[in-house]
């Protein structure tokens, strides 16, 4: 996957990229492979999960199914969250578009993840490990990039965009059920996904203009 | 991790009675000092408000993630309901102080006083402060589209005439500390209004919304049945509002009595409207 430079070379407008992600939801299966991707490569707090999928059953037997959403932060066009930060912790960053929180700047009101429609902000109460306080190596080194007391979100993997990777979740889904690219670039693989399948972005008539994408 | 989605509306669970206490004691505080200002009342009026606004303020630390930073919520004015409510607060705090101070007799070596060009300065920046301290809250939850409830123009209004009322309920509380006659008939006058407005108010809000979307139907019920809606019936309509306005006409005598029930419904009410704030479905609802 190209990096920001390359992608804002490539996509031919000259505009800087806007990572989306189209969702599959006759690819998933509900497999929770994303969801733990994230774990690993972000090293959350017990109990926050900035990637899920929700599960809901559907029909009456012998026609009933499970039918899955994978959620998380939809790195809104118009994201509700970051006008409410009273203190720019949240906030769009320019070279890509990408929905980030300055951990150093947030003073924990709360005021975005009232803000958010799709209940995917957290603040993690202290720094636990999930065998207890003692963290073990590998939590001590991830909990570095978040601090208890301050809201933390899914950061696209921006340090894997970085280096010209897919985000976690995209690269282990097993079904290709996640699709990541630069919403500017129309010959994109995401871009051309979105013209030929039927797409819905979630509550957009919210106007929060999200960069993700579930394909029905 | 394998959850539901779309079995239930969630309500929100990030602001709760800190924020509700803090909320009141903003509006209370603010109010207070427009009362203060508007009915002329003796200066310990206004010290009570700016403690009110202190108070709130210091609620507020308490309930912050990293209460070291607070600075920092001054740093987004032009997009920020709290940003804005914070600078208004700090402002009313200094404009406040110094419009007041001069009143107290270990300050009475200030060179300015009500009388002086600067007093009045000082005092027409703390009450315009004051106005934005009573009205910025409404629209720090008004902001939020998650939650229909909330989005609403209605809720900053709703807001206001709250403090309003709280501000006339403990008016009438600090009475007997020596408010006189003459200045509290109008402000018994104005809470009996008040309370009809807020009245008024709440019933517009719960019918537009009780036909809204489902989100803002769920807050509807909620603020009907359970725990939450005998809060709300009982402690913000009952005993906020008409027991305080049938005190009003019919014991004026008791004019203390219905602003302590003012101020308890004036602290019920806020709590409703933060626990009944309900998010918008997840999207294959």
């Amino acid at each position: 996957m190209a990096n920001n430079k390359d992608a804002a070379k490539s996509n031919g407008n000259g505009k800087a990229p806007r990572w989306g992600m189209a969702i599959d939801l006759k690819r998933c299966v509900g497999c929770q492979s994303c969801t733990l991707a994230c774990k690993a490569e972000n090293g959350t707090p017990p109990g926050i999960f900035w990637m899920r999928v929700l599960s809901k059953e559907e029909g009456t037997y012998p026609q009933a199914r499970t039918v899955f959403l994978p959620i998380r932060c939809n790195h809104c066009d118009d994201p509700p969250c970051v006008p409410v930060c009273p203190t720019g912790a949240s906030y769009k960053r320019e070279q890509d578009n990408l929905v980030l929180i300055h951990q150093s700047k947030c003073i924990g009101c709360r005021a975005c993840i009232v803000a958010c429609p799709y209940q995917v902000r957290f603040v993690a109460e202290d720094s636990k490990g999930y065998y207890g306080k003692k963290l073990t190596p590998y939590e001590e080194e991830h909990y570095q990039r978040w601090q208890p007391r301050t809201v933390q979100k899914c950061t696209f993997c921006a340090h894997r965009i970085d280096q010209g990777l897919e985000p976690a979740c995209v690269q282990t889904c097993p079904t290709r059920a996640l699709v990541c690219g630069d919403l500017n670039d129309p010959e994109s693989e995401i871009s051309r996904l979105l013209r030929q399948r039927v797409n819905f972005p979630p509550r957009a008539e919210l106007g929060t203009q999200p960069s993700l994408f579930y394909l029905t | 991790m394998t959850q539901s989605f779309a079995v239930e509306l969630r309500g929100q669970e990030e602001w709760s009675w800190l924020v509700a206490i803090d909320l009141f004691l903003g509006g209370l505080g603010g109010g207070l000092f427009l009362l203060f200002k508007i009915f002329s009342l003796p200066p310990f009026v206004g010290l009570v408000a700016l403690a009110l606004v202190i108070l709130g303020a210091l609620v507020l630390f308490a309930e912050l993630g990293q209460p070291a930073r607070a600075w920092r919520a001054i740093a987004r004015p032009l997009t920020s309901w709290i940003s804005r409510g914070v600078i208004a607060v700090s402002l009313f705090i200094a404009a406040g102080a110094l419009s007041v101070a001069p009143s107290l007799s270990i300050f009475s070596f200030l060179p300015w006083n009500q009388a002086t060009t600067a007093g009045t300065l000082l005092g027409a920046v703390a009450a315009i402060a004051a106005f934005f301290v009573a009205l910025y809250p409404g629209f720090v939850l008004s902001a939020s589209p998650s939650i229909p409830f909330w989005n609403s123009p209605l809720l900053p209004v709703l807001f206001l005439f709250s403090s309003l009322l709280g501000a006339a309920g403990i008016a009438l509380l600090l009475s007997p500390l020596g408010i006189p006659g003459g200045a509290l008939e109008p402000i018994i006058a104005l809470a009996a209004l008040l309370i009809a407005a807020n009245l008024g108010l709440v019933a517009v809000h719960l019918t537009t919304l009780s036909r809204s979307a489902e989100a803002a139907r769920e807050s509807v019920r909620r603020l009907n049945r359970g725990t939450l809606g005998w809060t709300f019936k009982l402690g913000v309509v009952l005993v906020g509002m008409l027991l305080p306005l049938s005190i009003i006409a019919w014991l004026p005598s008791s004019a203390i009595l219905a602003g302590a029930l003012i101020l308890i419904g004036g602290l019920l009410f806020r709590y409703c409207i933060l626990k009944a704030g309900v998010y918008v479905a997840f999207p294959l609802g």
